[in-house]
Order: structure tokens, then C-alpha cells, then sequence
């Protein structure tokens, strides 16, 4: 009887306390049994392509001449977009330059670069399926808003278990964050094609695989294009973390600066970083609009 | 060519479930509040014969997209056959094929225009007309110089490397039939090709259709609510009420016996004087209607029972037309072929309707020429058939009967569906 009466006091005044669900160890033993068991796999196999690849776009970009660079940058920013979308390109590179982190923001840049051709390699096809299969895309969604929604924080700290410290976490961990977009549109891109096109597609005697590679990713494009500078921007975004575990470049030069309370150091980097984001956007989103299949839908 | 047997077509959750309460013979609007079950084709049955273009004409909702699309299946037909006989390769069954014949289908012997276009906006006008060559793995240049070829016939070879957005509507859809001509597939299904075209562009894309046709005789099955289109363009019609083939016949056989009340609305609206023969609405050559008045030995000359002074015909011994005495003529007038009197339309408009020139037209002229005609003459238009024999008289009751009633005095001997036959010639002449 007694005990039954502490059961309802407990009941209505501690109801919580009834129960205890130990998240906390399970997570704990769950990532210590990956990390034991997969760090030698993600050590030999993960971490030496990520790392080839960055090293590869780093090497590319660091050994044009800065002239040579800003020339580049001209004459992409303008085929792509503008003259004046070149103009502000050539002016916000100068500036960083000037301001004493060009060597930072090409780490950034070939960060970046890497990030996002991982993105595409892994989310274009992805999201290719998602686009043909309401069951794996079912499957996908909730694995896509645990990517974007978990604090990239929390997966910090495993990462740096399984790669250690350095470019290479911070990367994977910029990947994860980066990637839901492009994986989202490319599906939306694809499965928002009209149905008149595909039909007369069939009505050819297309293939599935001719349907999607003559009718529905180039009418998608756009769509497309639009995740991919989702990807870039989601991925500056991530610098100044990805600094926290050793990842270098301007992320690096805000991160140093708070740490030390020189404010200055860290306004430098972090204009570097939005200056790099407006010249990354105007560029990507023109890249989006000059194709066929938009000009189209803009003159419908 | 193409044979259709009990084509149905029931969308819903489960189609074949619904064909028994077809066959009790429920109604569409039954088994949609029944079942959920909406019938889109039910039991549809004809055959085209190669180089026809076999017109479907139904008002929207009336199943016709769905039956065209049950042709080269991009729609599962629930039940029935389809079957396919282009000569060489003898009569296969659409409805039997698996996938990849299916393509194989598709991709040679069956190509497809649509309503709307469907050009590919990411591919240039000629790249949008190869597309099917494309698939069919053609090299490149063999398909770009097919592909210029067919842009020439449609009259865009000079737009060739622009994007369908900067064509207008007419244009686009010359490249959609461009892009449908290439593949040289011998079926070509149209579905409602102009129905989204301003209506002089329309006439000018039926003309140019029927001019193609002329030179490559595909077999065409064309959908179209417009009945005046169906007529301009088909050989044979088929008229669609409620997923239902409900009459089919040649236009002049839905004109003037349209078999139910349905057929009978879109008749009532639609142009009769490029369709209607002479031979239809002519007062027939016959015992009831004519009176032998006189016989000189060498021509027989016959008038109307229902206009004893008027014009009278004569004929010789095998009933061919020799001459026409005009009333209040003495002597025969000259008499002149409708199909000449064009060439003459100067001087015929300055000396106004003559009544000493008699007119004479051919069983299968079409009430337009004869109207024409008769803007020369007031003397009844004489209507022969081949061999130069009088079938009948068009005079003004025939005229207005025509265009009005749609009705010729022949309705009665088809009744039966046969179609205008010429009429019998000789047994019942007075």
C-alpha cells in the first residue's frame, strides 16, 4: 500500500525519474565500437582521397601567379555572368590580397572546391535515385534532415576520433553539412520536369537511361545549378568550425583571432570569407541561368 | 495497317475488376459513383488501312488522348488488341509486346505529335528533330542531313540552330511534326496537333499536313474536337462520345446521317460545302422525278416532273449527257465542265450569271465547286459520273437542302451505312 502511494507522489511530482533512458552510454559505446572497429578502414581508405583531392585543387590554385588568378577570375565571372559581376570579382580578390590573407583564402578556396566536388559526387547520384524512387527517397529524408539539422559540433568530435586532427575532418564534417541541398534539388530538379517531355521521350522509344540523360538532367540543370551553390554556400559557412579541428585557411585566421581576442585578425578573415561568398554566388547562380533550358522557362 | 478489338481502358486502383459491370452494360457516370473506376476508352473497335489519315473526333473527356496514347501504349489499355501490319514484317499485336519491343516499336514504326509540342527547350530546333534518330543511334551525320531534309519540307530549314522558345506556336509545332517525320516511321499519331494554334495558322498547318501526306502517305491517326478539321484532313472518321466509338464512316457519310443525337450536334455546326458530293444532293435521274418530253431519234430529252417548262436534259442512247436546253431556250447552249470554268472566272465575272451556259460537274465534285459555278450560270448544274452518264440536277431547293439540312436527296440509299456509291445507273430510267 505504501509503496504504491510513493509510486503516485513520485508519479505526479517526478514523473521523469521513473524511467531512465541511458542515450548517453549508448551513444558513447556506439561511437567508441565505430571508432575501434572502422578507424583503420576511414584512416587508409577515406582519409587519403579526401586528402589527394584538396591537396590536388590546393597545389592547382597556389601555383597560378595572383595576376594570372585575378585574370582567371575576370574571364570565368564574365562568361558566366557579367562584365560587372567580373569587375566586383576581380575587386573583392585584390582586396584580399591587400589585406595581407590571399595565401589563407586559397586553403579556403581548394577546401571549398574539394567539398563541393565531393558534394556533387556523391549527392548528384543520390539524388538521381531519390528523384526515380519514392521508397528511397522515403529512406533518404530523415537520414538528409539529421544531416542538416544536427549542430555540426556534435559530429566534430567523432570525426577528429576517426581522422585525427587537421584539413581532413574538417572537410568530411563540410561534406555532411553541405551536401542535403544538393541531394534535395537534384531531386526536385528532376522530378519537377514536365510530363510532356519525358512522354515524347518514351514516345521515341527512349531508354530510362536516355530519358535521363537527354531529357530530364538537362531540364533539371537549373535546379541543379541551384543546389550547387546551396553546396558552396553551406560550405563557407563551415570554415570557421571546420578551424576548431585544424582545418586551415581564413576559417583558421577568425578562429586564431578570437581565440587571442584580436579582434582585427578575425575581422579580416571574416571579411575575406563574405567577400569570397558574394563572388562564389554571383558567379554559380549565373552559371544556373545562362543554360538553354532556363532561358526558356524565363521567356514562358 | 492498325487494327483495334475491344480497346478499354478504365483508370482506377483496379481497372479489370470493372469489365464485368461493362459488359452488364452500366454506364460511365454508374461505375463512377459505383466504384471510383472513371472509363476512359470502352470497346473500341476499327481499323486504318495504310496511307488513311483516320481522324478521331470526340469533345474533350470523351477518351479520344487516351485511346491514341493505347496505340503505341504510353497508356496500358485494361483490355483488348491491337495489332500492327506494315507488310514487312506481317501483323504483330501491339498489346503483346514486351518493353523492349515496345521501344523498338516506338522508336521505327510509330511516332507521335503532341498538343502541346513537347519540344525539348534545351535542344535547338534541329537537335529537338533528330531526337529520334538520336535514339535509333544513327551517326551524327547522317542524322543532322535527314534532319535538315524534313526541316526543308516543313519550311524551317532556316531555323534550324535556333531554340523552340524563339519559334512561335505554328512554328513549334511544324518542328514537333518535323521531329515525328524524321524517325520515317510509316504510323504517325497526332494528338489534337493544331488544337493550340490561332485558327488561321490552323487551316494553313491542316493544308500543309494534307500536302505532306500527299507525297509520303503515312498512315496518320489524328485527334481533334473540330469536326470542320476532321473533314478537311480524314479519309475516315471516328467519332468518340463518353470513351464510346459511337460512328464511323467518311466525312460525307457522318454528314448527312450522323447516327445519334451526339454525332448529329457537331453536324448540325459544321461546314457541309467542302464536303457534300454533287452526286449526294442532285435531284436523281430517275422515273419519280423526270419526264421524257421529247425523242428526236438520236437524243432523248427529259425535264422535271416538278418543273415541266423548265430547262430540259438530253441524253443519248446509253443515258450520257449530249445536251442542255435552258427554259425559254429553242437550241441547246453551250455546255462547259466545272473543273474549266475557273480558267475562265474573268470572263465569266464581267458578263454576269448567263443563262445560255449550262454546267456540268462530276458525281464527286463537292458542293463548294458547284456553288462557284453557279455564280456563272443560272442554268441547272448537270451532275455526270465518269463515263459521262446524267446522274442528277442540282438546282437552288438542291442547293439550300445541301447547306442547310445537310441532306441530299440520296440519304435514303445510305442509310444502311454503305456509303455514296454511285448511284445505279441504268434500271430505273425512265
Amino acid at each position: 500500500m505504501t509503496e504504491l502511494l510513493e509510486f503516485l507522489r513520485q508519479l505526479f511530482t517526478d514523473p521523469f525519474g521513473l524511467l531512465d533512458i541511458p542515450v548517453r552510454e549508448w551513444v558513447t559505446d556506439a561511437v567508441n565500437w565505430i571508432v575501434r572497429t572502422f578507424r583503420d578502414f576511414f584512416r587508409s581508405y577515406i582519409s587519403p582521397p579526401v586528402r589527394g583531392v584538396m591537396e590536388l585543387f590546393q597545389w592547382a590554385l597556389s601555383s597560378v601567379p595572383p595576376l594570372v588568378f585575378l585574370a582567371l577570375a575576370y574571364v570565368i565571372a564574365w562568361r558566366a555572368a557579367s562584365w560587372r559581376v567580373a569587375v566586383f570579382t576581380v575587386i573583392a580578390f585584390a582586396f584580399i590580397g591587400f589585406m595581407g590573407v590571399w595565401d589563407q583564402m586559397i586553403i579556403t578556396l581548394s577546401l571549398i572546391a574539394s567539398a563541393v566536388f565531393f558534394c556533387i559526387l556523391i549527392g548528384l547520384p543520390i539524388g538521381i535515385l531519390c528523384s526515380r524512387s519514392d521508397w528511397f527517397y522515403t529512406l533518404v529524408r530523415p537520414v538528409l534532415d539529421i544531416m542538416q539539422t544536427t549542430p555540426p559540433f556534435v559530429y566534430l568530435i567523432p570525426a577528429v576520433m576517426l581522422f585525427s586532427i587537421g584539413n581532413v575532418p574538417g572537410l568530411i564534417a563540410t561534406i555532411i553539412f553541405a551536401m542535403p541541398p544538393m541531394i534535395r534539388l537534384t531531386n526536385l530538379g528532376i522530378r519537377q520536369v514536365e510530363t510532356q517531355y519525358i512522354e515524347a521521350a518514351v514516345a521515341f522509344g527512349s531508354r530510362p537511361r536516355e530519358i535521363l540523360w537527354k531529357v530530364q538532367v538537362p531540364l533539371a540543370l537549373p535546379t541543379i545549378m541551384a543546389g550547387i551553390n546551396q553546396t558552396i554556400m553551406l560550405s563557407l559557412s563551415m570554415v570557421v568550425i571546420a578551424a576548431i579541428i585544424g582545418a586551415g585557411g581564413l576559417g583558421l585566421e577568425v578562429y586564431a583571432g578570437l581565440e587571442r581576442l584580436n579582434i582585427g585578425q578575425a575581422f579580416v578573415g571574416g571579411i575575406a570569407i563574405v567577400l569570397l561568398a558574394m563572388v562564389l554566388d554571383r558567379v554559380t547562380q549565373g552559371l544556373g541561368e545562362k543554360g538553354p533550358a532556363s532561358r526558356a522557362k524565363r521567356s514562358e | 495497317m492498325i487494327r483495334a478489338e475491344g480497346v478499354t481502358k478504365i483508370f482506377g486502383p483496379d481497372g479489370e475488376s470493372i469489365l464485368p459491370l461493362l459488359e452488364q452494360g452500366k454506364t460511365k457516370d454508374e461505375i463512377q459513383a459505383e466504384t471510383g473506376h472513371v472509363v476512359g476508352v470502352r470497346d473500341a473497335n476499327f481499323e486504318i488501312e495504310a496511307g488513311e489519315v483516320f481522324c478521331i473526333m470526340g469533345l474533350s473527356g470523351s477518351g479520344k488522348s487516351t485511346l491514341i496514347r493505347c496505340i503505341n501504349r504510353l497508356i496500358e489499355p485494361t483490355a483488348g488488341r491491337i495489332f500492327l501490319n506494315d507488310g514487312d514484317n506481317g501483323e504483330r499485336e501491339i498489346t503483346a509486346m514486351d518493353d523492349a519491343e515496345l521501344r523498338e516499336l516506338r522508336k521505327r514504326d510509330m511516332s507521335m505529335v503532341f498538343q502541346h509540342f513537347a519540344l525539348f527547350p534545351h535542344r535547338t530546333v534541329l537537335a529537338n528533330t533528330v531526337y529520334g534518330l538520336e535514339i535509333q543511334r544513327r551517326s551524327a551525320e547522317e542524322s543532322r542531313k535527314i534532319g535538315l531534309r524534313v526541316l526543308d519540307m516543313v519550311g524551317l530549314g532556316e531555323w534550324a540552330q535556333s531554340y523552340p522558345h524563339e519559334l512561335s506556336g505554328g512554328m513549334q509545332q511544324r518542328v514537333g511534326l518535323a521531329r515525328a517525320l524524321a524517325t520515317e516511321a510509316r504510323v504517325l499519331l497526332m494528338d489534337e496537333p493544331f488544337s493550340a494554334l490561332d485558327p488561321l495558322i490552323k487551316v494553313n498547318m491542316q493544308q500543309e499536313l494534307v500536302r505532306i501526306q500527299k507525297d509520303l502517305e503515312r498512315t496518320i491517326l489524328f485527334i481533334t474536337h473540330d469536326l470542320d478539321e476532321a473533314m478537311r484532313i480524314g479519309d475516315q472518321i471516328a467519332i468518340m462520345d463518353a470513351g464510346q466509338v459511337v460512328q464511323i464512316g467518311n466525312p460525307e457519310e457522318i454528314l448527312i446521317n450522323p447516327k445519334t443525337e451526339y454525332v448529329a450536334n457537331f453536324v448540325e455546326h459544321a461546314d457541309p460545302t467542302g464536303v457534300l458530293t454533287a452526286g449526294t444532293i442532285a435531284l436523281n435521274f430517275n422515273d419519280d422525278q423526270f419526264k421524257r418530253v421529247e425523242d428526236s431519234g438520236e437524243l432523248i430529252y427529259f425535264v422535271r416532273r416538278s418543273d415541266p417548262e423548265g430547262a430540259r436534259f438530253g441524253v443519248d442512247r446509253d443515258d450520257r449527257l449530249q445536251a442542255v436546253v435552258p427554259a425559254g431556250h429553242r437550241e441547246r447552249v453551250e455546255l462547259v465542265g466545272l473543273d474549266d470554268i475557273a480558267d475562265r472566272a474573268d470572263e465569266m465575272a464581267s458578263t454576269g450569271r448567263r443563262d445560255d451556259l449550262a454546267l456540268r460537274c462530276d458525281e464527286k465534285a463537292v458542293l463548294r465547286t458547284v456553288l462557284k459555278g453557279r455564280s456563272c450560270s443560272t442554268v441547272p448544274t448537270v451532275v455526270t459520273d465518269a463515263d459521262g452518264r446524267l446522274q442528277g440536277i442540282i438546282d437552288e431547293p438542291e442547293l439550300i437542302r445541301g447547306i442547310l439540312d445537310k441532306k441530299g436527296h440520296r440519304e435514303q440509299a445510305d442509310s444502311n451505312g454503305a456509303g455514296p456509291e454511285p448511284a445505279s445507273g441504268g434500271e430505273s430510267k425512265p
